[in-house]
């Protein structure tokens, strides 16, 4: 470890002070707003802090039913991440054990994440109209669980690469079936990784927007979509917009916050490893 | 002998071969949600980008290549395709020499490091939506806080119309997106960087190696590929930007701010031109697809 | 009665023809070692007769059933591997009944075998213990208590020493050697370390390439191999090979020594295969069988009561394991005395026994 002189230590500190201030800053003013009184959102110039902290903002959001949105996006993000996970784990294990598909099949499945949504969604709205799947949970889980699914597959597939071997002939020679030797052995060792990929994979679900603007209309509508809906200039809006993003917001920060190591992977579609 | 049985089980046949039968069992359910959004919707575009579907017309008639003939004539797509590429051009070289330099300046390690890391990564977990919207809120000419800040710099009032002047607009959503994925950049960088041999730094270091010589003919190689792998990642989203633009700007003032994804959402969903989208959606596919395609490959990110 | 039983076995990675038609057959209670330098198939072998490779043709037999397709776990095999495959997560007698587990065993009976297994092994009090809390050699343990729970036809050994450092690799091997006579079980044992092959085996069965070179007791192999590979192979430090000339009943070196041979071998260019062990310093008394030659000594290296003697003959060198004397010093002269009756004579071209 080298030494650092007392000028350098204090230089590096103005400078990662100053720059965790301007990352944080819009985040931390989206917060001042939802607890600020409406009158005091439209000010100018602005108040850096609110005079009285309340929480009637959010309050707003229960009373309107707002909130319903973020039990949409609860219940359509965790459907479709526990699929994408019980397939996409079965995927990317015959994947690395059983070579199945070869690399032509693994470059596939990672082209299909990096495809516009845009382009995807346009046909699907026209198929959905006519099969009465818009608007609704299973429709919504179906498009998230197929782009959830190469994300999986591809954290899993780096998870699964780190699983020793031997473990699983061990298994095998004992008297496991391959799917005993997954569900026993590998899922256990591969545990950790398994977490912090359903983690990943519901958070993208959670904040995705394009395709519930698109295939929501009222029934279903998540919680991106009702922020796009209050867009206008009264400062009830402002405030909505602030304390339904802090809504959305918040559980996405505790859940990174705990998964530090395996950050670097989970944004990186494991191609990275932390 | 088990060094090189192992080498075989890497990159040989099938391992506990004759599973061949369990292995497509596995893939399958999975396989088949995938080509179910990925490949119906591009056979059908196929289809439907030869025909006249539109939102006044649900019945269609074959009418061959004229879609397409329309959409390499129409100048708003090339204009939005034109937007798109500079976003790219400029934010992406910007998010990477940001995010390198943070990653430099964080690989020391002091008290505190961690905690800094941690709470600089956070703007890229948050929903670009929310991002968006966060800076719809920052940049409003009156009660937001941007302009103020300006204000205290220039030492005298500042009114700049962010996100209703066209040319501000631009930057409006630059600074979005480069504000929410420097931090991807830094974050991958900087585990990038924590893998670099320290062997090899030591060994340069003993040879008298500058810094910079150091840097250029060491660290870079050394983390070349994450580079690579980081910047299709961010290149792809960039090309596919929608949700920051459309809770800034809706593309507007009127089209000024229209990238590829606003205006085939205007197109297919406002004004219901379904087939003239198709068109759209099937160059962009099999463009997109062939380029990522090759890309991937020629990274070998599969090792 | 035989317990293992390969006729034909081919096997193929790509282009690589790693087992090339074995044939072995291997009596009950037997400790097979199949040894044998880097890639030269014995790993993939063993790999075939667990199942965990699937052979491209011939047919394996255990314990007198076709199992050539069978699944690994129907073919009543237990196996120790490399990296002891101890599963991280559980402790080491979850560990150790996990495969009696997986045969839905009663409880009580998985509880008497994992407590017999764990004294007969000395790690009865680690039961509770998760595997990161052992050391290697007590991990090694808990890997092969896991095989001899099983109390299957056949076990398996792949390299378990090879993780462990130079003193505890001594102590398992013992402890190996005394479990199989306990036990008496078949045990096919894969390594590469000549020393393990040779103390351990009733029978070593010496691969290269893919083919059996040569097989047999250890003593058989190391006193009367078949060619120069498998001399070369066993023992430690290797053979001498010297070239010469043999007319009638003596061989010349081509630095003009000649060698007195016992038994007559016919005539022209031959490799005499000498044991370093089989040089000793000469004492007063001189035997007509023996030769002597009186030669300056290059290099020394002692290894406590030993020296590994380097000196120049027949245009080469030649290293004689010796005791540890005032004379084993570099550029002072020494008599050596060469048994010729153990030499073996090889043929310069084939490398096979003349």
């Amino acid at each position: 470890m080298k030494k650092h002189s007392l000028a350098g230590d204090i230089v590096w500190y103005i400078v990662s002070i100053l720059v965790v201030a301007v990352f944080l800053f819009p985040i931390y003013w989206m917060f001042m707003i939802s607890l600020k009184l409406p009158e005091e959102i439209f000010k100018s110039p602005p108040a850096w802090f609110p005079s009285t902290p309340q929480f009637s903002n959010y309050l707003a959001l229960f009373t309107d039913g707002d909130v319903l949105s973020l039990w949409n996006s609860l219940v359509i993000a965790g459907l479709s991440t526990l699929i994408a996970m019980v397939l996409g784990t079965l995927c990317a294990y015959a994947i690395v054990r059983f070579k199945t598909g070869g690399d032509n099949l693994s470059v596939w499945i990672l082209s299909q994440r990096m495809l516009p949504p845009i382009a995807v969604v346009f046909p699907i709205f026209l198929a959905y109209a006519v099969f009465g799947l818009s608007d609704s949970y299973p429709g919504l889980v179906l498009l998230y669980t197929a782009f959830a699914l190469p994300y999986v597959i591809w954290m899993m597939r780096g998870y699964l690469l780190d699983v020793p071997v031997e473990l699983e002939e061990a298994a095998l020679v004992d008297g496991y079936s391959h799917l005993a030797v997954l569900w026993k052995v590998t899922v256990p060792m591969a545990r950790n990784g398994l977490i912090a990929t359903a983690i990943f994979a519901f958070v993208f679900s959670w904040n995705e927007f394009l395709f519930a603007l698109i295939l929501t209309r009222t029934e279903v509508i998540t919680y991106t979509v009702q922020i796009s809906q209050y867009f206008g200039s009264q400062s009830t809006f402002w405030a909505k917009i602030a304390a339904m993003s802090v809504l959305g917001t918040l559980p996405v920060f505790i859940a990174v916050s705990m998964l530090q190591r395996y950050l670097v992977r989970g944004i990186s579609l494991g191609a990275v490893k932390g | 002998m088990t060094a090189v049985s192992s080498t075989y089980i890497k990159t040989g046949r099938p391992f506990w071969a004759g599973r061949r039968g369990t292995g497509l069992a596995f893939v399958a359910p999975a396989v088949f949600i995938m080509l179910l959004v990925g490949l119906f919707p591009f056979l059908w575009s196929v289809a439907v980008s030869f025909q006249d579907l539109a939102g006044s017309n649900q019945t269609g008639n074959w009418i061959g290549l004229a879609n397409y003939k329309k959409l390499f004539a129409d100048a708003r797509v090339w204009a939005a395709l034109g937007r798109t590429l500079l976003l790219l051009a400029v934010a992406l070289p910007l998010e990477l020499i940001l995010g390198l330099l943070l990653a430099l300046h964080f690989q020391s390690d002091r008290p505190l490091k961690r905690l800094f890391v941690a709470l600089i990564v956070l703007p890229a977990v948050v929903s670009p939506m929310v991002a968006g919207s966060m800076w719809r809120l920052m940049l409003d000419h009156k009660f937001g806080p941007f302009n103020q800040i300006i204000a205290w710099f220039a030492g005298e009032a500042v009114v700049l119309l962010w996100v209703i002047k066209a040319h501000l607009a631009f930057w409006a959503i630059l600074i979005t997106e480069v504000w929410q994925w420097t931090p991807f950049m830094f974050i991958i960088l900087l585990a990038a960087l924590a893998n670099v041999e320290r062997e090899q730094l030591e060994a340069a270091e003993i040879d008298g190696a500058g810094r910079f010589r150091v840097f250029f003919r060491i660290v870079l190689p050394a983390i070349a590929p994450v580079l690579g792998i980081a910047v299709l990642i961010r290149a792809l989203d960039l090309f596919r930007i929608f949700d920051a633009v459309w809770q800034l700007t809706r593309g507007g003032p009127g089209n000024k701010t229209e990238t590829v994804s606003i205006f085939m959402y205007i197109r297919g969903f406002q004004s219901f031109e379904t087939s003239y989208t198709a068109a759209l959606v099937v160059i962009l596919l099999i463009v997109l697809s062939v380029a990522v395609t090759l890309a991937l490959k020629r990274m070998e990110i599969t090792r | 009665m035989s317990d293992l039983k390969i006729s034909g076995v081919h096997k193929h990675y790509g282009s690589v023809h790693a087992v090339k038609g074995i044939d072995l057959e291997i009596p009950s209670g037997e400790f097979t070692v199949l040894v044998g330098p880097s890639g030269c198939g014995k790993s993939t072998l063993l790999r075939c007769i667990a199942g965990l490779e699937e052979v491209d043709s011939g047919q394996i037999e255990i314990g007198g059933r076709d199992v050539t397709s069978a699944r690994p776990r129907d073919r009543d095999i237990a196996m120790v591997f490399q990296s002891y495959a101890l599963y991280p997560y559980m402790n080491v007698h979850e560990n150790i009944a996990f495969g009696l587990r997986a045969r839905k065993m009663a409880e009580a009976e998985i509880g008497k075998r994992v407590r017999q297994a764990a004294d007969m092994l000395g790690i009865g009090p680690l039961l509770q213990r998760r595997p990161r809390e052992l050391s290697g050699g007590q991990r090694q343990r808990v890997a092969i208590g896991r095989a001899i729970v099983r109390e299957a036809t056949l076990f398996l050994f792949d390299e378990p020493l090879s993780n462990l450092d130079a003193q505890l690799r001594d102590d398992m091997r013992a402890e190996i050697k005394r479990l199989h006579q306990e036990l008496k079980r078949t045990m096919v044992y894969v390594t590469h370390d000549q020393i393990e092959a040779m103390t351990l085996a009733d029978r070593i069965v010496l691969l290269r390439d893919g083919v059996i070179e040569q097989q047999g007791a250890p003593l058989d192999l190391f006193d009367r191999p078949k060619n120069r590979f498998v001399a070369s192979f066993l023992g430690s430090p290797k053979m001498n090979f010297i070239p010469a000339t043999l007319t009638g009943n003596s061989a010349k070196l081509a630095d003009g020594t000649i060698f007195k041979i016992a038994v007559p071998q016919g005539n022209g260019p031959v490799l005499l295969g000498i044991r370093p062990q089989h040089i000793v310093r000469a004492a007063k008394a001189v035997q007509a069988s023996h030769t002597y030659v009186s030669v300056p000594i290059d290099l020394v290296q002692v290894t406590g009561t030993r020296a590994l003697v380097t000196v120049p003959l027949g245009g080469g060198s030649v290293i004689a394991d010796l005791e540890v004397g005032p004379d084993c010093m570099p550029g002072s002269k020494i008599k050596l005395d060469f048994d010729t009756a153990r030499m073996t004579i090889f043929d310069p071209q084939s490398g096979e026994v003349r």
